[in-house]
């Protein structure tokens, strides 16, 4: 032990050159210091080594420093039979803030040679440079500590430092306890994002290879950090994307398909599997999808409420159901979803958030419409989403049968403990929503979510925009509240690139696996309460609020000021999460998993 | 001399072309003021809607939008003879429904849009905006009037009656030479 804390602080203590060691949670700024979102937890106890399961991620951060302006190398010595991934952290400038924080992940080779200040970053005063380390445990390591050694070389000096790393005997879950989905719309941002290969490609980069190998590497980032990516393919006036629906011909009864070409390079290898083929994670279905089915796709709403509707909305479903069948593409769940709102004039009511009962009625009339086109033995797996929030309450008794998968505003939710039990009870899918935390929040705050869909006992969380990191993310950056990966094109980089905050919620769905795979040995209730009350010393209970008043009045009277008021109590309560919050679950899940042996 | 004479006719090919453009969009759009029905444009939005769409909340930013509701009936109405309208044009087109707001004679606002999400005056997600002046024109004048405002773009702007004879309407029938399958899918 004192060994270990000897190493931990050997870097700190070298006169020039120093390489530090820091926990996930605690960021740093290009001077070397704990960013101000995270310096209250700086004073945590750290353990003597990062604890791991089989079949997970250890992850950390070492950080050269040097006190003048010059070049550096970095290498180090993987411990053997453990892999090790390593990316330099971006500093994004945040202009509104007038500061810096970091966030994107570029994957780097060792030896890493550079100079300070890091000539790209162009901060002129940088004198630190962060690197994120992931340790991959594979599920055949032997449980025991093991060596990570790094050592940094300069005009300064030279300085090492060793991280010990002990992998348990207990493995990780392959199955997540809550999906974490990451959402997005349309696909016109991969040719703003990857703009070099787009020009590279010219006018038929969206028909491309490369632009479905994209597609692929986005699916493939978040699934590789335990996570779901979903596209949507339309818009509200219900424009298809070409890639997301297969091409129509003909009209009434005489509309089919025409053609699968697009839609099968997109959709073939995520419903297969095969475009996970060389993850840690290994190749797997994706197990949730959009389907571009809107009220003017493949139906033409030329005919809403009258029989050519019904005519080309069974032929091309149906054959959908066919195609899926001929193709064995029955793993996946085929979201039949409606997105838009009346407030973009496309269609006369609210597919996405009812507020107005009335528009319940279209979702009846879908469903019966889908029961039609789809035999009730199909193995293809049709489900019916719906985004829920004003008309949550309402919804979840009069469309019982019809949606099987509510998406539900976070905080109407958060007063309706007993809407997420009886949809959970009769086995609908039920995800809350919200948006990714921004980077100046305290480095834990992504956990939150994860944390609370697993406390509420629902399936899973929407981080309702994950891709968009604004115009300049690198030196003009929007706090990366609608973005948890960049594009890694600027390093030359064909592919998205991940982001701290997309670590952190990684290894904490991970944790949940690994606690969630307990409750065969302690009440689930007690893990439940232990890990809210060492998140911040709250108890479950906390994570609900109280009906409020407005509950009992017509959503169309309320307000979204009554809303935000309504929960002020579950939002005190989180404002107590700290860097450090999951830390502390993370170590009792180590101690729990390391009772397990 | 040769090559010039190609340039030339290549040049009037492409004029003739884009007459044959704008006179589909100016067709689409002539037959649009006939067919459209101002008085059931007129029930579209409801009451309540309309009083909520120019309050100011501080807190509740999304107070018009989230207040935004329609008549069905009369929505569907209208919508689906602007579809009609659009399939006229031997391209993709879209016929959009655009009005005046009472008592805001400096705003306008886009009522009804269409499945190519074409148009060459929506700010994307916008209640109402500033009055477009070539809309002013069509609902001051009865007019027709074609806008090539944005490079690429046509949009023939013409006016809906009421059966009073009041013009209370503007459809937008809107295309692009090139189009972008991309955009606005979101």
């Amino acid at each position: 032990m004192r060994r270990a804390l000897l190493l931990w602080c050997a870097a700190a203590c070298a006169p020039a050159a120093e390489l530090q060691v820091q926990p996930e949670y605690l960021r740093t700024a290009p001077d070397g210091e704990i960013v101000a979102a995270d310096r209250a937890a700086s004073g945590h106890a750290r353990p003597s080594a990062l604890a791991g399961a089989r079949l997970g991620y250890v992850s950390l951060q070492v950080i050269a420093k040097l006190s003048a302006p010059g070049e550096y190398s970095l290498e180090f010595t993987p411990p053997s039979g453990l892999e090790v991934d390593i990316f330099r952290e971006w500093y994004h400038a945040l202009e509104r803030q007038k500061t810096y924080y970091p966030d994107a992940l570029a994957p780097v080779r060792m030896p890493y040679r550079s100079r300070l200040p890091e000539p790209d970053n162009r901060i002129a005063d940088q004198k630190a440079q962060a690197f994120w380390v992931d340790v991959w445990i594979p599920g055949n390591a032997h449980p025991g500590d093991y060596p990570l050694q790094f050592r940094l070389a300069s005009a300064e000096g030279s300085a090492q430092v060793t991280v010990p790393i002990r992998v348990l005997a207990a493995t990780v879950p392959d199955r997540d306890v809550v999906a974490i989905d990451h959402n997005s719309y349309g696909s016109s941002w991969i040719g703003d994002l990857f703009e070099r290969e787009r020009r590279r490609i010219g006018k038929d980069f969206y028909r491309s290879d490369a632009f479905f190998q994209l597609i692929h590497a986005y699916h493939r980032i978040f699934y590789e950090h335990r996570g779901v990516f979903h596209q949507l393919g339309y818009g509200h006036a219900g424009k298809v994307g070409p890639e997301f629906a297969p091409a129509l011909e003909g009209s009434g009864r005489g509309k089919h398909v025409a053609n699968w070409d697009l839609f099968d390079r997109h959709y073939g290898p995520l419903f297969d599997g095969t475009a996970f083929a060389r993850t840690r994670r290994g190749a797997r279905p994706v197990p949730f999808a959009y389907l571009p089915i809107n009220p003017e796709w493949p139906a033409s709403y030329l005919w809403w409420g009258q029989p050519g509707y019904e005519a080309e909305f069974v032929n091309v479903v149906s054959e959908m159901d066919r195609h899926f069948r001929d193709k064995n593409w029955t793993s996946t769940r085929l979201e039949l979803f409606f997105n838009h709102k009346k407030r973009y004039m496309g269609f006369p009511w609210d597919g996405d958030e009812v507020r107005f009962p009335g528009d319940n009625r279209y979702f009846r009339e879908y469903r019966r419409l889908l029961r039609k086109a789809v035999p009730a033995d199909s193995p293809v797996k049709f489900v019916f989403r719906a985004d829920v929030s004003w008309d949550m309450e309402r919804q979840s008794k009069d469309l019982a049968g019809v949606v099987n998968m509510w998406i539900c505003g976070g905080g109407i939710l958060s007063w309706y403990p007993e809407v997420a039990r009886a949809m959970t009870q009769r086995g609908d899918t039920v995800w809350f929503y919200s948006g990714p935390p921004g980077v100046t929040q305290v480095s834990a705050k992504i956990t939150e979510f994860p944390l609370q869909a697993w406390l509420w006992g629902i399936d899973g969380y929407v981080h309702w925009l994950t891709v968009s990191a604004g115009p300049d993310p690198w030196f003009h950056f929007d706090g990366g509240g609608t973005a948890l990966v960049y594009s890694g094109e600027r390093f030359g980089i064909e592919e998205p690139i991940p982001s701290i905050r997309l670590k952190i919620q990684r290894n904490a769905v991970q944790d949940l696996a690994l606690l969630d795979g307990m409750k065969s040995r302690r009440p689930a209730a007690e893990l439940r309460a232990e890990a809210a009350r060492r998140f911040n010393g709250s108890r479950p209970q906390d994570w609900w609020n109280p009906r409020p008043p407005l509950a009992d009045r017509p959503p169309s009277e309320w307000s979204n000021g009554a809303i935000d008021q309504a929960t002020a109590q579950t939002r005190k309560m989180l404002a107590k999460t700290g860097a450090g919050s999951w830390e502390n679950v993370h170590e009792f899940v180590m101690q729990l998993a390391e009772e397990m042996k | 001399m040769k090559p010039m004479l190609i340039v030339l006719l290549a040049a009037a090919g492409a004029l003739a072309e884009d007459d044959r453009f704008t006179r589909e969009l100016d067709d689409a759009a002539r037959v649009a003021s006939v067919m459209v029905d101002g008085d059931f444009c007129r029930n579209i939005v409801t009451a309540r809607a309309m009083d909520y769409m120019f309050r100011d909340d501080l807190r509740d930013r999304f107070l018009g939008g989230d207040n935004y509701e329609v008549n069905y009936d009369a929505f569907d109405s209208v919508k689906k003879t602007l579809i009609r309208v659009s399939r006229l044009v031997s391209f993709p087109a879209d016929a959009n429904l655009w009005m005046p707001i009472p008592g805001h004679p400096d705003k306008i606002r886009v009522v009804i849009r269409n499945a190519n999400e074409l148009s060459q005056f929506w700010p994307w997600g916008a209640l109402f905006q500033n009055m477009i002046p070539e809309m002013k024109t069509v609902l001051e004048t009865g007019r027709r009037v074609t806008v090539a405002q944005k490079p690429g773009w046509v949009s023939v702007l013409a006016p809906v009656s009421d059966s009073l004879g009041d013009i209370v309407a503007v459809v937008e029938v809107a295309s692009q030479r090139q189009l972008d399958p991309h955009e606005n899918v979101k």
